[in-house]
């Protein structure tokens, strides 16, 4: 059921990018793990901090060990998209310590002044993240926010059928070009986001992901039309499960669902893996990061908390659980050997220079990104 | 029209229109929502009609519009095919099992409606039973297996399923008023079987035909979850669309436009109807 999510409810940086769960499931989930934080916490623990994450996106080991560690007790509420949780702030929810928003949802949350700048003092241990993941242009100076997780959208393939039809899976090509994607036909599925699929067509044409020149897009309108009819679905959600049942043999996702996905597969004793490569031709990242929003009461304590997450152990544990990527040098050492060897968690020097994050589009560019957009779903 | 039927438009219709109605003539926001009415530091601010201007200046959006209403039609008469025999057979069923029938009949609503059509994933799936019947069938005329799954026939299917009881209800409800005394006075008169339906039965039921025709034709032309779910790469319709401009193109005004747009085409195809009822009934 893992893959029934409120398709709805999503959009852009879909559920299923930090869980691959349902709407009414997250909710479920919520006020399960709501109870679990109730009844747990010792009658006397007052202090009290109030976490908005993503839905699965924290591990319930690190959270019992901080409640412990600082005699507090942690409320967390879940979204499962940015705009969800923008949504929600814009309507007026407050009392919000901590936040982890998506690099281009955090820097418009920064020009609405909803933010509160970070005391680096209270957070020695700021240095173990990676240079490269620091200075971001949503944040410059980092000055709000803290690098926390991060997914790459790249290409995720059934390892044995890939094999058997003998296709390269180092580049956008096997999602794009016809002479491939020939042998394939129906068994691929792209993401059903805008900004993920345009990136990728951007990039495989030789442009940056951000590039909004709109020649260069209706090229890749172009380039993705051309693909269409060799694709079976756009699709956010269940293709976590398309993958591990068989179903689908290619995919252009989240890196963390195909990590799901390759879970899934071994427990079910499928008989293939489901991996995860980045083109050479680059791909996205959507870094998240830990911001105090100016509503929370106990900035102490959320500082407390960021410090505690740069923690190497306690960093990597999430990695551990769902495969996200880690900004955190220090949480390599506590990571499952196999995890770390993924270039989708520690991407190398190389890697990393391939990688762009999204910035965010203006009305103008988003109303001609959606007329392009309905085009290409229409032809 | 006086007491609560007119609050209750008045809230739960007029007021949502109106307000979109004033957002389609707002500029959108920066990071979404609307653009301020009054504004220093903001270019953009005030009224337009620029959303207005970008529907008709493009011919896409009203292939939209058309496809919706296809595959809304489609789905209209697919479930009037089925629901009608049903509901005749329920009608005409000893009053004992009337009441279970009916209750059969409600009965898938109580599993979520996305949980169901989430099944037909499963059904329609490459590895179910079901395609692969279909596709042994195929293979033994030597056509290419086809995908179900991901497919305009899946879209369809899962419409139908969804929207199938909407159809028998008002339907059985019609039929079962319907006085047996008329069919034998029929039969009595010398009609056969098909002329005691198609001059008794049949005018007599137009008004069933009729709401339950509106009830399945309107929800399915707004929506947008099972082409979400159940669609390929080319299955959007008007309910994609707009749920797209108000979450990921964070374009209210836009989106808002659309909404008004569906709207006054649900109006204009109602009206039709009614007077194309009345003029039904005044033939029948």
């Amino acid at each position: 059921m893992k893959d029934i999510c409120h398709r709805e409810h999503r959009v852009h940086r879909e559920c299923s990018r930090a869980a691959g769960s349902s709407g009414f499931l997250c909710d479920l989930c919520a006020l399960c793990g709501l109870w679990f934080v109730l009844s747990f916490v010792p009658a006397q623990a007052t202090d009290t901090l109030h976490l908005y994450n993503w839905n699965n996106y924290i591990s319930d080991a690190t959270v019992a060990r901080f409640e412990v560690e600082c005699n507090c007790r942690v409320v967390q509420d879940y979204y499962s998209d940015n705009e969800e949780m923008l949504a929600k702030l814009a309507a007026g929810a407050s009392g919000y310590d901590l936040i982890v928003p998506t690099g281009n949802a955090m820097e418009s949350l920064i020009r609405q002044r909803a933010l509160r700048p970070l005391d680096k003092s209270l957070l020695p241990k700021l240095g173990s993240i990676e240079p490269a993941y620091m200075n971001t242009v949503f944040d410059p100076g980092n000055r709000y926010s803290v690098p926390y997780a991060y997914t790459l959208t790249l290409i995720g393939y059934n390892d044995a059928k890939m094999r058997e039809l003998q296709l390269p899976v180092d580049s956008w090509a096997v999602i794009f070009e016809p002479h491939y994607l020939e042998k394939l036909k129906g068994r691929v599925t792209v993401l059903d986001s805008q900004r993920e699929l345009l990136a990728a067509a951007l990039k495989y044409l030789g442009y940056s992901a951000n590039d909004t020149n709109e020649e260069h897009w209706k090229q890749a309108r172009d380039l993705i039309i051309r693909a269409k009819p060799y694709w079976a679905a756009f699709n956010a959600s269940s293709y976590i499960k398309e993958l591990t049942v068989g179903n689908i043999w290619l995919v252009l996702g989240y890196s963390n669902d195909i990590f799901q996905a390759d879970l899934d597969a071994q427990k079910a004793q499928r008989g293939f893996r489901i991996l995860a490569s980045i083109p050479k031709e680059g791909a996205v990242l959507a870094l998240d990061s830990m911001v105090l929003h100016k509503s929370g009461p106990r900035p102490d304590l959320a500082h407390r908390f960021i410090d505690f997450m740069l923690d190497g152990r306690n960093s990597s544990e999430l990695t551990n659980l769902i495969g996200s990527g880690n900004p955190n040098r220090a949480a390599r050492q506590y990571i499952q050997p196999e995890i770390a060897q993924s270039p989708a968690v520690f991407p190398d020097k190389a890697q990393q220079v391939r990688l762009e994050m999204l910035r965010d589009l203006d009305r103008h560019q988003r109303r001609v990104l959606s007329r392009i957009w309905t085009e290409i779903k229409l032809k | 029209m006086s007491g609560p039927p007119f609050v209750f438009l008045l809230l739960f219709f007029v007021a949502p229109s109106v307000i979109m109605v004033l957002a389609s003539f707002r500029y959108p926001g920066e990071f979404g929502g609307l653009a301020p009415l009054f504004a220093d530091t903001q270019t953009l601010h005030g009224l337009t009609v620029e959303t207005y201007e970008f529907f008709f200046s493009d011919i896409i959006y009203g292939y939209v519009f058309l496809k919706s209403i296809f595959v809304a039609l489609a789905t209209t008469l697919i479930c009037l095919l089925l629901a009608y025999p049903l509901a005749l057979l329920i009608a005409r069923s000893p009053k004992k099992s009337r009441d279970l029938m009916v209750l059969l009949v409600v009965l898938p609503f109580a599993s979520n409606f996305l949980v169901r059509v989430y099944a037909w994933m499963i059904i329609l799936g490459p590895q179910a039973a079901f395609s692969q019947a279909v596709n042994g069938v195929l293979a033994l005329f030597g056509m290419e297996p086809v995908h179900l799954l991901f497919s305009p026939f899946a879209v369809l299917v899962g419409m139908v399923y969804v929207h199938l009881p909407f159809m028998v209800l008002p339907l059985y409800t019609n039929l079962e008023k319907h006085d047996p005394a008329l069919l034998d006075a029929a039969q009595d008169l010398g009609a056969n079987v098909w002329h005691r339906f198609w001059r008794v039965t049949f005018p007599l039921s137009l008004p069933g035909i009729f709401s339950g025709s509106a009830l399945v034709f309107i929800p399915v032309l707004g929506m947008f979850a099972i082409p979400d779910i159940l669609g390929g790469t080319g299955d959007m319709l008007i309910g994609n669309l707009i749920k797209e401009q108000f979450l990921g193109t964070r374009d209210w005004p836009f989106g808002s436009t659309l909404s008004i747009m569906l709207t006054v085409t649900v109006l204009l195809i109602v009206w039709l109807t009614t007077r194309l009822a009345g003029r039904g009934r005044h033939y029948a």
